[in-house]
């Protein structure tokens, strides 16, 4: 396999997404707002308590751990779905099918640019932030690394999800229905809106034998809770890992057997 | 020219929406789906808000049906905005491509043709589900019903209803002088979210901020406040029909001084 042809798309997406400079100062201005809502409310909803801890999860846990599922979702929502639901509209996708380059790995590649940038533009000033917001609870340490690989393993999860429901649009051709409907689904059963620990038994058990809790669930706790174990840090791993292969497995194959109904108009 | 009276643009409006209807149902599957997707936005919603209330019995006084009250109230209020001005997301793009012209040359008002041309008909699923949220809350506080109170809360709702449309009025303008602003759309829209918290949450500088520089304090808060807690009514409550309106008139005052100093793409 030839790594330079794929870091070349990578690039390309890098220069791509350095052209709207505009756009990212509003969206960390938007992240700022947001940051600021949530930190008043959850400071109000442990205000209403006398515990300190609520199932497990302090307030600056959970702090940390919502304004960096939000940012994670800024750089892991690469917008997939829109983009193959709109160029199968157009028919513009037959351009990029009939590349010398699997269709799945050439989306891949071409998206990671932009998740390279935001991450440096949005995920790590979002980090400093929180950090000086909760003088410094997050652990620096070995944490660190295991958290940057997971990342890694949840956005090749989100990114198959997303290949999945994209290939659903060729049947469809309903794009905001679907990826409405994807969304809210990942992101309230991954634990991006409410920490997964807060949620009653036994929806916390369903929800942990379900993919999406892989993508923002793991690296978020693996994170936050820096004393665990390091065995209990693999098995979460392990988890991401099979979850990734499998999701990259389905996808791939759902999208040669649709490669075979695809009809585009007047390409 | 006659002046054109309310009747003759309400004539106009129902032969449009019928064409435009008559065009949404040629994609029924679409239909269906993003009806579907409106309601599991919903649904998901409300599972969030009530797995919060189920660690948490009360935030800063605020009950679990109080604060359902203000989330149905909020889900009313954002219903026009959804439905009747929907074509607000699309400004950007038929500034961009030239289209937008069109609309400048029909003997009525440029505002008005523009955005009765969709009418969004999910938002109706909105509007059911924020009925539904709101009767219920309504009878488990136990608000004593008198006509002269549901007089007060539909004039509040309307209200809150053109915060949020010439908020977003506003937003789509930028599409006048920068192109491709969607971002700011984006933005804007998901400050929708946070309209439905009590405003008494935050600290003082930002309850400044969320009341005058970004009002979403009027979207679900203060008008709501007239109707859940009659005896602590703030002066704000009562000015927010009036402020409302100025709001709205200012908003549609720069929507259309951008669309009149349009000079179109030339095409």
């Amino acid at each position: 396999m030839n790594v330079k042809k794929h870091l070349t798309l990578t690039r390309a997406g890098i220069i791509e997404s350095l052209q709207f400079r505009l756009s990212s100062l509003v969206i960390i201005a938007g992240n700022f707002i947001y940051l600021i809502i949530v930190y008043y409310l959850w400071k109000a909803i442990y205000a209403s308590v006398d515990t300190e801890s609520v199932n497990g999860m302090t307030f600056s846990d959970t702090l940390i751990y919502l304004v960096l599922a939000t940012s994670l979702f800024g750089f892991m929502e690469m917008y997939l779905v829109w983009q193959m639901g709109r160029d199968i509209q157009s028919g513009k996708i037959i351009l990029d099918i009939s590349k010398p380059m699997k269709y799945m790995p050439f989306m891949f590649w071409s998206l990671s640019g932009s998740v390279v940038m935001s991450f440096i533009m949005t995920f790590i000033p979002t980090f400093v932030a929180v950090y000086f917001l909760t003088n410094g609870a997050i652990h620096l340490g070995i944490n660190i690394l295991f958290f940057l690989i997971s990342v890694v393993f949840a956005i090749i999860i989100n990114f198959s999800i997303d290949f999945f429901i994209g290939t659903v649009c060729l049947y469809t051709e309903s794009i905001w229905g679907i990826n409405i409907m994807k969304e809210v689904i990942v992101l309230l059963l991954s634990g991006a809106t409410i920490p997964i620990a807060f949620f009653p038994e036994p929806l916390k058990t369903i929800v942990l034998y379900l993919p999406f809790q892989s993508i923002y669930n793991v690296p978020l706790t693996i994170l936050t809770k820096s004393e665990m174990p390091v065995e209990e840090v693999f098995k979460m791993m392990l988890t991401q890992v099979f979850w990734a292969a499998a999701a990259m497995l389905i996808s791939s194959l759902f999208w040669k057997k649709s490669l075979k109904v695809i009809t585009v108009n007047g390409g | 020219m006659k002046k054109k009276t309310i009747g003759f643009y309400l004539k106009i409006y129902g032969k449009i929406l019928s064409q435009d209807l008559k065009s949404k149902m040629s994609y029924r599957a679409d239909f269906i789906i993003s009806t579907i997707g409106m309601i599991f936005t919903n649904i998901s919603g409300f599972i969030s808000f009530w797995i919060l209330f189920k660690n948490f019995p009360s935030i800063m006084g605020w009950t679990y049906n109080e604060m359902l009250f203000l989330y149905g109230f909020s889900l009313i209020a954002l219903t026009p905005v959804q439905c009747l001005f929907d074509n607000n997301w699309n400004l950007r793009m038929h500034v961009y491509s030239g289209d937008f012209i069109k609309y400048c040359f029909r003997p009525i008002n440029l505002f008005f043709y523009y955005m009765s041309e969709v009418f969004d008909i999910k938002g109706l699923g909105q509007l059911a589900f924020g009925i539904g949220t709101l009767i219920y809350s309504w009878n488990r506080i136990g608000i004593h019903t008198t006509p002269l109170v549901i007089l007060k809360t539909v004039i509040f709702l309307i209200t809150a209803s053109l915060f949020m449309i010439a908020i977003m009025n506003l937003a789509a303008s930028t599409c006048f002088r920068i192109i491709n602003s969607g971002y700011i759309m984006v933005m804007s829209s998901r400050f929708r979210d946070y309209a439905k918290y009590p405003i008494s949450i935050f600290s003082p500088v930002f309850r400044f901020i969320f009341t005058f520089i970004i009002p979403i304090a009027f979207i679900a808060y203060y008008p709501g406040l007239v109707v859940l807690r009659p005896d602590e009514v703030p002066l704000l409550s009562w000015l927010s029909p009036l402020i409302g309106c100025i709001f709205f008139y200012i908003s549609y005052k720069v929507w259309m001084k951008g669309a009149t100093s349009y000079n179109g793409t030339g095409s």
